[in-house]
């Protein structure tokens, strides 16, 4: 007999991905990167959420993740637009050298 | 009543998302025949008759239905989300006023900057409405969405393209704590529901780990849009590098949505846990002392405004510690409303006053010179008269001084923390209200008895929409500080 695997185990998964992806958000320097860190972090959120709907028997918890989906495209397509229009006015996009407002 | 009239008495809680959602489809339907006539008032007239059918819809929607839920339980209506959505298409008309000679002048005057200005409204209108956390969420993306581009619009200046950047990978990483905030919330409730995690929250929800991270994590991504302190770094860059026009607006609306949506999640919180209030108070304290503090130093007037952005919203943190306040007794109930009353007659005078400085600045652009340092601002009252009068107006109201729209916000915060009885943060109000009058009187003292330092830039002159904000909201701030009864019947929360 196979035995489904525990929430916990999912949840587990979920937090591991999350700090990933913060982590590389505070760490990386390139803006795509970043973005993509930011998308591992709502993946994992999406993760929670299936693998809580699924624990609770509440389909809420799928359709949660699908809206997360959508919001995350719309995301992705902002960001990379923001950035198409920056490195064509500063032939860069590192983090570290687009400084010419004071931190 | 059967399930389709339901749906369209529902819908009319909506009818003024709807109407901005409408002008912003019609302005992008109609774009490519505006651009060939070659004029492009044709968007401004549509976003500003679009907000004014919002307004005038919002004004003619209680009545029935008030106060219940709509949509399965997902979104609310009651003297809140009224209240503050009346504040909310406010602050969008002078937003489109504003645009509408700052983009002309500035020769960044496209269509697409009102429909997105359009949908972001609409989105913090959600915000303002929402009943559910997944609601909340899909509002502040809206809202947000529309602030990275309207922040990045000035595409041929790299400063402009540095703001959206920082606001973007600073907001999209915000939004991404809240959604997980969420997600933790959802795993201890089963469920995203306001009422249903509120009975969780009252059988202990908050006490596990997880619950606690949940709801650490939610005040954390809204802190983030409302530029507390610790999550303020991307505040000044942003105030400083998006476009004059741009700023005033997210200024306004990122604090209107994300305020209330907060009242909505501590009023669901309030009492599950012993660290919410704790935790806010020092949120507020350091808000308000970080804010006041470096606004000190700065000597170019935008980026000044955006950490006194910070230090005001260390003032609301303080009226939101008190909404946390809620099952602590009659008075806790007494504090609670009175801070939320508080809350939405702060976020309408900060709206005014910002709103009024920016189009200061706004109005005395031009296009080879965009007016935001101190040094532009010199001997203002003898070059310009009426717009350097209305400068130190919106200046003494931000300080909170008598007579002024900023003052009765700030006393009615401070009368609510004081019978919520938290004497640290009514001193601590006191104390960097003091220490902001300082920043703002410079910009008086610049303006007033500095005398011009070189000749004066040839400017747009004659009625233009900034001219008209700056009008709008200097007649407002004055009235209302005499008469601050006038909005009651509007601004009043109740339960």
């Amino acid at each position: 007999m196979i035995l489904p695997v525990p929430t916990a185990h999912y949840m587990a998964l979920s937090v591991l991905i999350f700090c990933c992806g913060a982590f590389g958000v505070a760490t990386r320097r390139n803006p795509i990167v970043m973005l993509m860190c930011i998308e591992l972090m709502l993946n994992a959120a999406n993760l929670g959420f299936v693998a809580l709907g699924r624990h609770f028997g509440d389909t809420g918890g799928q359709m949660l993740a699908i809206f997360v989906m959508a919001v995350a495209a719309g995301e992705v397509a902002i960001g990379l637009a923001i950035i198409v229009a920056l490195f064509r006015t500063r032939e860069t996009i590192d983090v570290d050298r687009v400084d010419s407002l004071r931190l | 009543m059967s399930g389709s009239s339901r749906f369209i008495a529902d819908l009319s809680a909506l009818y003024p998302a709807l109407a901005l959602i409408g002008a912003s489809g019609l302005i992008l339907l109609v774009m490519p025949f505006l651009r060939r006539c070659g004029g492009n008032s044709g968007s401004a007239t549509i976003s500003g008759l679009g907000v004014l059918a919002a307004l005038a819809l919002l004004i003619r929607l209680p009545g029935e239905g008030f106060g219940a839920t709509l949509f399965a339980e997902t979104l609310v209506t009651d003297s809140l989300s009224t209240a503050s959505a009346f504040v909310l298409l406010l602050s969008g008309l002078l937003a489109v006023l504003i645009a509408q000679s700052y983009l002309k002048v500035r020769e960044i005057d496209e269509p697409e900057y009102y429909a997105i200005l359009l949908l972001s409204m609409a989105g913090a209108y959600l915000m303002l409405l929402a009943n559910d956390l997944l609601i909340l969420f899909l509002g502040l993306e809206l809202m947000s969405f529309g602030f990275y581009a309207m922040a990045g619009f000035a595409r041929r200046d790299g400063r402009s393209g540095e703001a959206a950047l920082k606001y973007f990978l600073t907001g999209a990483f915000a939004s991404a704590l809240f959604l997980y905030g969420i997600m933790l919330i959802y795993g201890v409730s089963a469920s995203t529901e306001f009422a249903k995690i509120q009975s969780a929250v009252a059988h202990g929800a908050l006490h596990t780990p997880m619950g606690l991270a949940g709801m650490i994590l939610i005040i954390a991504g809204l802190g983030f849009k409302v530029a507390a302190v610790p999550f303020h770094q991307w505040a000044p860059d942003v105030y400083e590098g998006a476009p004059t026009s741009a700023t005033a607006f997210l200024a306004a609306t990122a604090k209107i949505g994300a305020f209330v949506g907060l009242i909505r999640v501590l009023d669901v919180f309030a009492g599950g846990s012993q660290t919410l209030i704790p935790m806010l108070r020092v949120l507020a304290i350091a808000t308000m002392i970080y804010g006041n503090l470096v606004a000190i130093a700065q000597t170019n007037v935008k980026r000044m405004l955006g950490y006194s952005a910070v230090a005001h919203a260390g003032y609301l943190l303080a009226a939101m510690v008190c909404v946390a306040m809620h099952y602590e007794g009659t008075a806790g109930a007494r504090t609670n409303t009175a801070a939320m009353s508080a809350s939405v007659f702060y976020l309408l005078a900060y709206a005014l006053a910002g709103f009024g400085a920016f189009g200061v600045l706004a109005y005395l652009s031009s296009r080879d010179k965009d007016v935001q340092t101190l040094d532009d601002l010199r001997g203002l009252v003898q070059r310009d008269a009426p717009s350097g009068y209305a400068l130190i107006l919106f200046m003494l109201s931000l300080a909170g001084i008598p007579a002024t729209v900023g003052f009765i916000g700030k006393w009615q915060i401070f009368y609510a923390v004081l019978i919520g009885g938290d004497m640290t943060l009514a001193v601590t109000i006191a104390l960097t209200s003091a220490m902001g009058a300082y920043y703002y009187l410079r910009v008086v003292w610049y303006a007033a008895f500095e005398s011009a330092s070189g000749p004066d830039a040839p400017r747009q002159v004659g009625l233009t929409g900034a001219g008209l904000t700056v009008f709008v909201s200097a007649f407002a701030t004055l009235l209302l500080g005499i008469v601050p009864g006038l909005l009651t019947g509007f601004l009043q929360v109740v339960k």
